[in-house]
């Protein structure tokens, strides 16, 4: 059973991006695919060289560059809000995908979540 | 004519009460699935949503308590109700033995819920048709 976990909420405003990414590194553990796509303002999550010094809290680039390493499948963004964000393939951590957010991609998946 | 044959679900609160309608959304589901036959798995609280299994909740009593009209639900019918613990912990919501490990001064588990890692809702998903998420929104 494929899964989608989507992220459409800015970093570090709010917990339920983190529980999020918690949740598809909990799938990975017990071999379950899944993979994580940003949509909105979501794609702040991807973009490079955060520095959170000033807010206390860890930066989620760590946690996203570990995501392959724990068997994520894929890190997906969407291109439209990436171009709207102003972020592109120079600005973009490594390792992540354009896509179009749209049903065709969202079928490829058994079970599509968001976290919060 | 609609397909009335009995579906399993799992049920994911991430919306706390009295800050979002999430628990009363997924209680409102929960009957009535029950009511039509349907079996609920399991609920699993995530996130702001284990707010829903403190038994410190006190509020105004002309307002339902929702933890309690929940717990009530759970117990009735045997289902399975469980706090993430990494949730749960940051936000406040112990059992006996969270408090005897972190040497707090309280714990505040209404009964019947439990306390869990994320691998029950990885089984719950695993188990049931479906599974449905009740987020605050916003």
């Amino acid at each position: 059973m494929s899964t989608l976990i989507m992220i459409d909420q800015a970093s570090y405003g709010t917990w339920s991006g983190r529980e999020a990414l918690d949740m598809t590194f909990s799938l990975a553990a017990f071999d379950q695919p899944a993979s994580l796509l940003f949509t909105g303002a979501g794609v702040i999550w991807l973009k490079r060289a955060q520095d959170t010094a000033g807010i206390a809290q860890k930066s989620v680039e760590k946690n996203l560059s570990a995501a392959p390493i724990f068997g994520i499948e894929a890190i997906l963004a969407d291109r439209s809000a990436c171009q709207k964000y102003g972020l592109d393939e120079t600005s973009l951590i490594t390792g992540v995908t354009l896509v179009d957010a749209n049903r065709a991609l969202l079928d490829q998946y058994d079970h599509t979540a968001f976290a919060g | 004519m609609a397909d009335t044959s009995p579906e399993t679900f799992t049920l994911v609160i991430t919306g706390a009460p009295y800050s979002s309608q999430a628990p009363q959304t997924a209680l409102g589901f929960a009957r009535a699935a029950v009511d039509a036959g349907h079996r609920i798995a399991r609920v699993f609280l995530y996130g702001d949503g284990v707010h829903l299994a403190s038994a410190l909740c006190t509020p105004p009593s002309d307002e339902t308590h929702w933890p309690k009209e929940w717990a009530s639900f759970l117990e009735h019918h045997g289902i399975p109700g469980i706090a993430c613990i990494a949730s749960a912990l940051r936000r406040g919501l112990v059992n006996e033995a969270e408090r005897k490990r972190y040497a707090l001064p309280g714990s505040n588990l209404l009964h019947p819920f439990e306390i869990a890692g994320l691998g029950e809702w990885v089984e719950g998903r695993r188990t049931s048709a479906r599974t449905l998420y009740f987020h605050a929104g916003g």
